[in-house]
């Protein structure tokens, strides 16, 4: 068994752990799932040691056949490209069992749950093979569903049935341009590399199309307006930890996806670089001005949330070097930073029992530590240097502006719109005089603190010192933006 | 060798600053009980670097002065390279020897005189940083290292001046002081940027070989960029009035300041620059000029002052023109070791001076006669000769003007665009913030200004679109269709059922197969 399958199997080796304790038990279901979220981590961030930066060819690779006739094959690998988004996952992972305390009811099928979605979400990172990669794909699903229908706020059955609707809605398309792809091709493999060699000699318009299918399927989940209907209300009535997954990675599988996808059809994206520009941009600042907009925090974070996918978006359109870091590390910045600002405003309701700024105030004198740690991720949501949001945004700034000059000045309008909402939040929330209603909140205990500054560590560390993690990236990006004659 | 550890001469009392600096930051040991460790931690720190320079002066007795020590690259883009280098010549070993003689001297005079005051700790943080300022000033090898030093110590001098900070003077004194200072600051920056430019370096032994090789103009240039740095910080004139209002600060402040060590960092450049300056006359012609209208100027204003103070000031003043002057006049060795003597014994009358007037009882001693007959000359060296005014007038006022034409271009118009608000925003008490946030009106996604507006506006659309097409037409509205869909399919899942309809059914598909 090689060690990404290990990785795999993991989760769900915990989750079989967690079914066969006693309901009940749940401070020992807890310490399993923590023990079993770290383990995880521990053994996803030891790939490091053996990753070769300067290749851009999958590693760890290990394949089994899985139905010959159909061909499909078990196949996992990684490279520039998806290991940070799994170091990522399994880092998020890991926080938000920590910042699950709060659960109280049905404990058991919650931890379950939740790694057995931290183990789909790995599969599609790692997946070599489009017919793994979207079982994956859908299998996150399941887990969610359930995790916001059951552990979610006032309005969770309608939000859960519209999450799942909107995101099985795009699978489909994604399935038939996966199937007309399989079709068209003599090979007859799902194989993401076969599939790859062989579509790239499909004609402009064939490609065109199978793409645009991608697009819709890969765009729900991102997501890229207009198809982010979903998305407001599953972060909202979602349970925090789900939050903090579903914004740090659920969204970073459709623009992974979109990368994927991209570098199969070469012809296809760039006949479509100005559409995916535009939605890009729209995204950005549509998604900055309804966040700036809303009064409820978790809308609001939701809401900034498509304006900061809205930048991953120009990076993977921009289809250079520069553009396509950029992309990867607004995908690591952001799941940092969404991670991060879900737990503390999660952590912040659970304590208030209210979600509207206008209740706040004056929290940093009774909250020093929230305080701090709030900040911090705002003003990294902003992308102010010394943070990693900063690298992420100069770098799809960069890419945006060799590639189509002057116009990403309205990335830098969609920054701006970001810094204000930003600004306004930590203003309200923890300036002015005391209300005596915000008087005894208590601050981050041990267990959150530890969570929190680990996040806010990595965005903070990333910021000083993004050489080792733009080194991680640099050849798969290269590889890439060298299909792009950029 | 001790001369391996001349980084650390620097560096000690950097620390103990820094230690201080976090001890009172984080609470530890502040108060009256915190003292000792305090005194101590600068105490020794200095005495640790006084210690390690007398054994590299017996090094340099013994054997040679080590001369220029590079230990490593500081910043380096292009050609542009800057070393983190020290020069222990005969010239920075002597003038490091006594900055850290006289520095732990009024350290530890300072001890009893600062005793319960209640910036103990930020006094002897401030004069820690003064210390090592001052032995970087000195020791360092390049310009640049020295700036740093130069910029440090100008910054402890901010910041002793303001040590009364609650008082109002204190704080315009030192706000004064420090923009003064700048003027001088400016030259160095050039001073270092023509080196770069023109020579291709900035340590010191650089640039004094590049004064045999290089053209008279250039130098010229160089040095007139670091004669007015000199003039400025060791008060000459016409930029001597910064230094009376320094006297803010503690005594042993102002002694080793502006009295003994601070007062002289010009005169030390004008002596590390020597070979610069001897190969352009007519610097040498503006220094020698300098310096005597300066002591001539120190003089008189001194025969007319009442307090202590004052009167040493500008007594030191004028020996420092003196050094000038001898500079000028190239005679570079008298003025090291005017500046030597005069720095060990202006630094005794400071210290002594606020007992002195305890111990003496005779009378003040009057202007001479010759110039009480001169009541017109009188008058203006008791105003100083209006040096004060007349730079308020040429540049204060214009620019305090210009500053508040700006602000109100920047109110009227600015401020209007963009939606600022007016004053700083700052409420005080919560009556105020609900009348200005309106207590229980929403008025998150509110915009003030012209582009405020405009952004309002704009999200209003866009929430509009979002709730009625996006949340409603598409979540909402997906689920009303498959509901409705649904319930159709229920009806003819519930007809399936009915059995005539099965008949039906299966009648049909018998006929359909036949």
């Amino acid at each position: 068994m090689g060690i990404l399958t290990l990785l795999l199997v993991l989760p769900l080796f915990g989750a079989a752990l967690i079914a066969a304790l006693p309901s009940d038990s749940r401070q020992m279901i807890r310490a399993v799932a923590l023990a079993t979220g770290l383990l995880t981590l521990m053994l996803a961030w030891a790939l490091l040691v053996n990753f070769d930066t300067a290749s851009s060819a999958m590693q760890f690779y290990e394949m089994h056949h899985w139905n010959a006739r159909m061909g499909t094959s078990f196949a996992l690998g990684i490279d520039g490209f998806s290991l940070p988004m799994v170091l990522l996952a399994t880092l998020l992972g890991f926080v938000a069992l920590l910042a699950s305390g709060g659960i109280r009811q049905s404990v058991k099928a919650y931890y379950l749950l939740m790694l057995v979605l931290e183990a789909a979400m790995l599969g599609v990172f790692m997946a070599q093979d489009w017919a793994l990669f979207y079982l994956f794909w859908e299998s996150t699903l399941i887990p969610l569903f359930f995790l916001i229908n059951r552990w979610g706020g006032v309005n969770r059955q309608g939000a859960s049935l519209n999450f799942f609707l909107y995101t099985m809605g795009g699978s489909v398309f994604m399935l038939i341009s996966l199937l007309v792809l399989f079709d068209t091709l003599p090979g007859h493999s799902f194989a993401m590399v076969e599939l790859a060699g062989a579509a790239v000699e499909l004609p402009e318009r064939t490609q065109l199309l199978l793409f645009l299918g991608f697009l819709v399927g890969f765009g729900v989940k991102m997501p890229i307006f207009p198809m982010h209907g979903w998305l407001p209300l599953a972060h909202v009535e979602a349970p925090s930890p789900v939050s903090i997954l579903l914004s740090g990675i659920l969204l970073k599988m459709g623009s992974y996806g979109l990368v994927r996808a991209a570098a199969m059809l070469p012809q296809g994206v760039e006949a479509l670089q100005w559409i995916l520009l535009t939605l890009a941009l729209v995204s950005l600042i549509y998604g900055g001005l309804l966040a700036w907009r809303q009064s409820d925090l978790k809308a609001m974070i939701a809401y900034s949330s498509v304006s900061h996918m809205g930048v991953v978006l120009v990076g993977i359109a921009a289809l250079n070097t520069a553009g396509l870091t950029g992309a990867v590390m607004q995908m690591v910045a952001h799941g940092l930073v969404a991670g991060a600002l879900f737990l503390l405003i999660g952590l912040l309701y659970e304590r208030t029992k209210t979600r509207d700024i206008n209740d706040y105030s004056s929290l940093v004198r009774v909250t020093p530590r929230f305080a701090v740690l709030t900040t911090l991720a705002f003003v990294a949501a902003v992308g102010l240097p010394g943070t990693v949001g900063f690298i992420a945004e100069l770098h799809a700034i960069i890419g945006g502006f060799e590639r189509w000059g002057w116009l990403v000045l309205l990335l830098s309008f969609g920054v701006m719109i970001s810094a204000a909402y930003a600004i306004r939040t930590v203003g309200r929330l923890f300036t002015g005089p005391v209300r005596p209603r915000m008087r005894h909140i208590t601050d981050l205990q041990r267990g959150e603190m530890l969570a929190a500054s680990v996040l806010t560590a990595a965005i903070l560390l990333l910021g000083f010192f993004p050489a080792p993690a733009l080194r991680l990236v640099s050849a798969s990006v290269a590889q890439l933006s060298s299909v792009f004659g950029a | 060798m001790p001369s391996d550890l001349a980084w650390l001469v620097v560096l000690l009392p950097l620390l103990a600053a820094l230690w201080i600096a976090i001890k009172s930051l984080t609470g530890r040991g502040v108060g009256e009980a915190g003292e000792r460790t305090t005194e101590r931690a600068a105490l020794w720190s200095l005495a640790g670097s006084l210690t390690l320079l007398l054994l590299i002066d017996l090094q340099a007795l013994l054997t040679m002065a080590p001369g220029q020590l590079v230990y490593g690259v500081w910043l380096e883009s292009g050609t542009l390279q800057v070393a983190i280098s020290f020069t222990l010549d005969g010239l920075g070993l002597a003038m490091a020897t006594l900055v850290a003689l006289l520095c732990l001297i009024s350290l530890r005079f300072s001890v009893n005189y600062m005793h319960r005051e209640t910036g103990f700790h930020r006094f002897f943080m401030v004069m820690s940083l003064f210390s090592g300022a001052m032995l970087l000033i000195v020791t360092a090898g390049n310009a640049v290292l020295t700036f740093v030093g130069w910029e440090l110590a100008g910054l402890s001098s901010y910041l002793l001046i303001g040590y009364a900070y609650e008082r109002r003077t204190a704080t315009l004194n030192a706000t004064r002081v420090f923009v003064t200072n700048r003027i001088g600051d400016a030259g160095f920056i050039l001073g270092i940027a023509l080196a770069f430019l023109w020579i291709g370096g900035v340590e010191w032994s650089q640039l004094v070989v590049a004064a045999s090789e290089q053209e008279t103009r250039l130098l010229g240039v160089i040095g007139l960029a670091f004669l007015l740095a000199a003039m400025v910080k060791s008060a000459q004139l016409p930029f001597t009035t910064w230094i009376s209002r320094a006297l803010e600060g503690p005594t042993p402040s102002s002694t080793i300041f502006y009295g003994s060590l601070m007062v002289h960092a010009g005169v030390y450049l004008l002596l590390r620059l020597e070979p610069l300056f001897m190969q352009v006359p007519v610097l040498l012609v503006l220094l020698a000029l300098v310096g005597l209208s300066s002591a001539l100027y120190g003089w008189l204003c001194g025969l007319v002052q009442v307090d202590i103070k004052s009167a040493l000031i500008f007594s030191t003043i004028s020996q420092v023109g003196l050094m000038f002057l001898e500079c000028g006049l190239g005679l570079f060795q008298l003025a090291a070791w005017h500046l030597v003597l005069h720095a060990i014994w202006r630094a005794y009358q400071f210290l002594h001076a606020p007992a002195l007037l305890q111990l003496l009882d005779r009378p003040q001693r009057r202007a001479p006669q010759w110039l009480r007959r001169q009541p017109r000359l009188y008058t203006a060296l008791l105003q100083r000769l209006w040096l004060d005014s007349i730079a308020d007038w040429l540049l204060l006022r214009p620019t305090q003007s210009l500053a508040q034409d700006l602000q109100d271009f920047d109110r009227q118009v600015v401020t209007r665009m963009i939606g600022l608000p007016d004053e700083t925003g700052a409420v005080s008490a919560l009556a105020e913030w609900r009348k200005e946030r309106g207590e229980g009106r929403d008025t998150v996604g509110r915009g003030r200004g012209m582009a405020g507006r405009l952004i309002e506006w704009t999200a209003t659309m866009l929430y509009w679109f979002e709730q009625h097409l996006v949340l409603q037409g598409g979540g909402e509205g997906l689920k009303r269709a498959i509901d409705l869909v649904g319930h159709y399919l229920q009806q003819v899942e519930y007809l399936l059922g009915q059995p005539r309809y099965l008949l039906l059914l299966i009648m049909a598909t018998f006929v359909v197969i036949l």
